[in-house]
């Protein structure tokens, strides 16, 4: 399998060098966004993001199971995330997932989860016996930068276009409707969380770009994801590893993340209204 | 008795492609007929592992992902359909020590899933440039409980008939035999051969499609 030749030093040092001058390599703003395309369907919980070239395709599943012994109200949210040979050469060489896999696959998972954006709650059907186990699966199709982003999308997009069988309790049976005899009814979704990432390039981490492409990827010393919703609350703030930043570069960033977020949900809205 | 979808009998799904969508690949392809949608990928010739390494030909790697849940035998078994389809028909001799490797993302499965592989490997086979024999089509043909033959079946049809069969043919003339099938269930010989004769019509069908899409690329 080839390896992920990385970028040769004439384009790490022109990326640079024109990031001095202010200059992107695609020609953006150092705070654009590439064009987002959002497809939903035809499938229910089927979404198709592209940011740029980057694509990630997230299809939304679920099945009645019994519930976890330690939580007999709730239900199950399962969650997979696959960088594999598809999105770019050089991946999915092993059984184990790269590391890159696991790291976005963490942080999607994680604004999913822990920011409580599903209610498991309203996925009981009967309490200790039956529930819903909701499974979300991120495909990722091509890989030009920046996977956390589309892939955050993709995946609170889907939750929000998908639809569950009706179910009706009665006493002691529960009864599931086929979704062609009664309407299939959408997930009890909280918020709508989505992610905002930052490269940050040079020795010190002295130059920032929104959603870096692939080529800034690679050459980044540092990088920052800020998550957040439309009620401008942040949900989580990820910075791992990377040369140290300066406090007030996080803060600047997390500012424009702000209306960069309101972007992003906007976008999600209009395509789940088609 | 009527189709779910009011199709025909020998009426086979809309079908779409896409070519050369995505941006690291050598050659993609996107193919889908009707609600069956699958995306092929292919990086080739590429360096090969040392274990894989052929001296005198290319190594043909194949891996298949479902959309829903983890990969199971099924998907096992569509690869290896697809394998054995193209190794043979790749002229890997061309490309010694080298790998061919052929990645596949199923969007949608909704019957035929097979069929709808082979289709998307042979465009994007065509869209990388790596060198083929000819070209290849597949088609998937189900014998329902009633006895009636139906093509391209949903996973509905496919789910409730008696036998289910997949063939593949190559371009260069319909008198050849096909180059990969694919049969189970319980059926005659006459059904057999009456699924034969109705998938090597539908694979002409497709394989004119595919003249049409790569020659508007």
């Amino acid at each position: 399998m080839v390896a992920e030749i990385p970028p040769s030093s004439i384009e790490a040092a022109f990326v640079l060098e024109a990031l001095q001058k202010g200059v992107r390599v695609d020609g953006r703003g150092l705070y654009d966004y590439r064009a987002l395309r959002i497809s939903c369907g035809p499938a229910l919980g089927m979404v198709e993001v592209q940011l740029g070239q980057t694509r990630v395709l997230a299809r939304v599943s679920c099945e009645v199971t019994r519930p976890a012994p330690e939580r007999p109200t709730e239900g199950i949210v399962l969650f997979s995330c696959e960088l594999g040979s598809l999105a770019a050469p050089g991946l999915d060489n092993g059984p184990r997932a790269s590391a890159q896999e696991v790291s976005v696959s963490r942080m999607v998972e994680r604004i999913i989860r822990q920011s409580r954006a599903i209610d498991t709650e309203a996925l009981c059907i009967m309490a200790g016996e039956q529930v819903w186990t909701v499974r979300i699966d991120l495909h990722f199709l091509d890989h030009a930068g920046n996977l956390v982003d589309a892939a955050a999308v993709a995946a609170i997009a889907a939750l929000r276009h998908f639809r569950r069988p009706d179910v009706t309790v009665d006493g002691e049976t529960a009864i599931i409707h086929d979704p062609r005899d009664r309407n299939p009814v959408p997930l009890s979704i909280h918020h709508t969380p989505v992610c905002v990432s930052f490269a940050f390039l040079g020795a010190n981490g002295q130059l920032v770009v929104l959603d870096p492409a692939l080529l800034e990827e690679q050459t980044q010393t540092a990088a920052f994801t800020v998550t957040l919703n439309a009620h401008r609350e942040i949900c989580a703030l990820n910075k791992a590893g990377g040369v140290p930043l300066d406090a007030e570069q996080i803060g600047r960033c997390t500012q424009v993340a702000v209306t960069k977020a309101e972007e992003l949900i906007d976008a999600i809205n209009k395509a789940l209204v088609q | 008795m009527s189709r779910p979808d009011r199709r025909e009998h020998g009426q086979i799904r809309a079908l779409n492609c896409v070519l050369g969508q995505l941006s690291r690949t050598d050659g993609s392809a996107q193919f889908s007929s009707g609600s069956t949608s699958l995306l092929c990928g292919v990086y080739g010739p590429i360096e090969a592992r040392l274990f894989e390494e052929k001296i005198d030909r290319a190594h043909v790697d194949v891996r298949l992902r479902p959309d829903i849940g983890l990969p199971t035998t099924k998907d096992k078994w569509a690869e290896s359909a697809v394998r054995k389809t193209f190794e043979r028909n790749i002229l890997s001799h061309l490309h010694p020590r080298t790998l061919i490797q052929i990645n596949l993302q199923v969007k949608e499965g909704d019957g035929g899933v097979d069929a709808a592989a082979i289709n998307a490997t042979s465009l994007a086979l065509v869209d990388a440039g790596i060198p083929l024999k000819t070209m290849v089509a597949a088609a998937c043909c189900a014998v329902r409980a009633d006895g009636e033959i139906v093509a391209d079946p949903t996973e509905e049809e496919a789910r409730d008939a008696l036998s289910i069969h997949t063939f593949a043919f190559s371009s260069t003339s319909p008198d050849d035999n096909p180059v990969y099938v694919d049969s189970r269930g319980s059926f005659t010989m006459e059904q057999y051969d009456k699924c034969y004769d109705l998938c090597a019509m539908t694979v002409q069908r497709i394989l004119a499609f595919m003249r049409t899409a790569i020659e508007g690329k």
